[in-house]
């Protein structure tokens, strides 16, 4: 068993009846769409500092009909003060390529921005650090893959892990600073599930299969290497996160069940989100948990799905952290 | 103290710590019918997971009634109705029908494959029907390979292994690793019991949980179902 997580999603596959089709073909059309978009963009001009990082389903690898654009575009150092001259994006043609029809990234506005490295690392907690920092912070390290610039991007990435370890990092201890973050961020989006939900019930099925899916797959996915910094001492531990996060989450959480002899806990988990994958590809799946309301879930066939398949990957993940060799650790490090 | 036996050989972790572990009401053979006694007296050794159970037709028709009152109110996190076994007189398309008609909170309806007349006919219930393992005295649905029909026949079936079941045919286990690794990605959950010579599950002995840790630690994610009461010690 190697330290790196990338490719294992491929080798538990092979221990899996099935295998994991809807996730494998997700991540070949992942791939084709990434090299397609970076060979259109890369005949234009690119400011050296920036860099295009698309997120979402991009980064995790899982792009199926119906997937979102959500991209930024990140710039080194700080945001301009006031009365500056703005930075130009400097990527030519982003917007006619990116988020056209239903493929428009997310409307919080957190994507489809230029943001600045600088104030994303610094504003790590307190005032400052509002959801659209804490989020684009976020998807930056557990979701994200460049298509322009990619050195600028390795940069960034490396920042924002260095403005959770340094002065920070302990020998064989998990980053209690990252740690927390992260466990915040998933409680964070737990909390706005349930606030934009009382606001507004529209898009209820789908928000609440994609939290108890996708969103549990980047938390889990996080919380996984960062707990495995106790098997390094504090200087090995930025190289082995930077590594394990340029990682799909799949792969790392393949990579943990293969690691902790878990694998046929980690065939049903991973398998339980291989058929989820495969109703998101659905259209006709999509609309109709996209237009289920909360009250029409609880006895709806499609939604029963829906939380069984959560369930059990659910189950999988829990197995993972408290019926294996991770157990000392999650009890010891992830409630307080 | 906790002997070696109910420990689990990779982690050293008790059984009766799993995650999450809860009864089936099929043993609590003193309250057959009286379902809100019965989910009572469920709830005493889980909040977590149930099997609740109606082994004959007449049971099942009782439950029906009851779930469709009672059954958005259950606390647990994951159900499984056990379907009928004995004195079975409807028509199967209307059991299928009574199944899929069972409250959304329902996890999984068990099914015992030797009393199947036309497998394919539970095919509408889709990932709701699991098929359990049977033990040495039945005719068919004991290893993978008498499985393996069923499972073609309902191929979104999910799959219950009952471990002494599969012990009563093979005490090196040797069946319960096979079971597990043709159907193991299908797995949903598992019944745990020791079973006496005429099969009837009693509580487990620690010769079983000795036997048994290897195949327990195949199915760490999935909830374990005592179909007796806990051992005492």
């Amino acid at each position: 068993m190697t330290d790196t997580p990338q490719g294992a999603l491929d080798e538990l596959a092979t221990h899996a009846r099935r295998g994991f089709p809807q996730l494998l073909a997700a991540r070949d059309r992942t791939e084709r769409d990434l090299d397609d978009l970076r060979r259109r963009l890369r005949d234009g001009p690119c400011d050296p500092g920036s860099s295009v990082v698309m997120m979402g389903s991009w980064g995790r690898r899982e792009r199926t009909n119906g997937s979102d654009d959500d991209y930024l575009v990140l710039v080194d150092g700080e945001r301009p003060g006031e009365g500056a001259p703005p930075v130009e994006p400097q990527v030519p043609r982003l917007e006619t390529l990116l988020g056209r029809g239903e493929a428009k990234p997310g409307t919080q506005g957190i994507f489809g921005q230029q943001v600045f490295v600088g104030p994303m690392v610094r504003h790590i907690g307190l005032e400052e650090d509002g959801n659209a920092n804490l989020t684009q912070r976020m998807l930056l390290l557990l979701e994200s893959v460049p298509v322009v610039g990619r050195e600028a991007y390795r940069r960034s990435l490396e920042q924002v892990v260095d403005g959770y370890l340094a002065g920070e990092a302990k020998d064989y201890r998990p980053p209690r600073f990252l740690l927390n973050d992260l466990i915040r961020y998933w409680r964070t989006i737990c909390v706005d599930f349930a606030g934009k939900a009382r606001a507004d019930d529209q898009k209820w099925g789908m928000r609440n299969a994609k939290l108890r899916l996708n969103r549990k797959l980047l938390f889990a996915g996080g919380l996984i290497p960062v707990l495995h910094c106790h098997l390094h001492l504090r200087d090995e531990q930025r190289a082995f996160l930077l590594d394990a996060l340029q990682a799909p989450p799949t792969d790392r959480l393949a990579h943990a069940f293969l690691r902790h002899d878990a694998i046929d806990e980690g065939v049903r988990a991973l398998g339980a989100y291989d058929r989820w994958l495969g109703m998101l590809d659905d259209p006709e799946s999509r609309a109709h948990l996209t237009g289920l309301t909360r009250e029409a879930a609880a006895d709806d066939a499609v939604f029963r799905d829906v939380r069984r398949l959560a369930q059990e990957f659910e189950r999988g993940l829990i197995a993972l952290l408290f019926e294996t060799g991770l157990s000392p650790l999650a009890r010891e490090f992830v409630l307080f | 103290m906790v002997s070696a036996a109910t420990r689990d050989a990779r982690t050293g972790v008790p059984f009766t710590a799993h995650h999450p572990l809860g009864t089936s009401t099929g043993h609590l053979v003193e309250l057959r019918g009286q379902w809100d006694l019965l989910v009572r007296r469920a709830l005493d050794v889980s909040t977590l997971a149930v099997e609740i159970a109606a082994l004959s037709e007449p049971e099942f028709v009782t439950l029906c009634d009851w779930l469709g009152d009672a059954g958005r109110g259950l606390p647990f996190r994951f159900v499984s109705v056990h379907a009928p076994t004995k004195q079975l007189a409807m028509p199967e398309d209307e059991l299928v029908g009574r199944l899929a008609a069972l409250p959304a909170a329902i996890d999984a309806v068990v099914v015992h494959p030797d009393v199947l007349q036309d497998p394919a006919r539970f095919r509408p219930l889709g990932r709701l029907v699991v098929l359990e393992n049977m033990d040495f005295r039945k005719g068919d649905g004991r290893t993978a390979a008498e499985l393996e029909p069923y499972f073609d026949a309902l191929p979104d079936a999910g799959f219950c292994l009952d471990v002494p079941h599969a012990g009563s045919i093979d005490p090196t286990m040797g069946v319960a690793h096979d079971l597990l690794d043709a159907f193991g990605d299908r797995l949903r959950h598992v019944h745990l019991s020791s079973v006496d010579g005429d099969c009837h599950h009693v509580p487990l002995t620690p010769g079983d949980e000795e036997a048994f840790g290897p195949v327990l630690s195949r199915c760490r994610d999935v909830p374990w179902i005592l179909e007796a009461d806990l051992p005492r010690r």
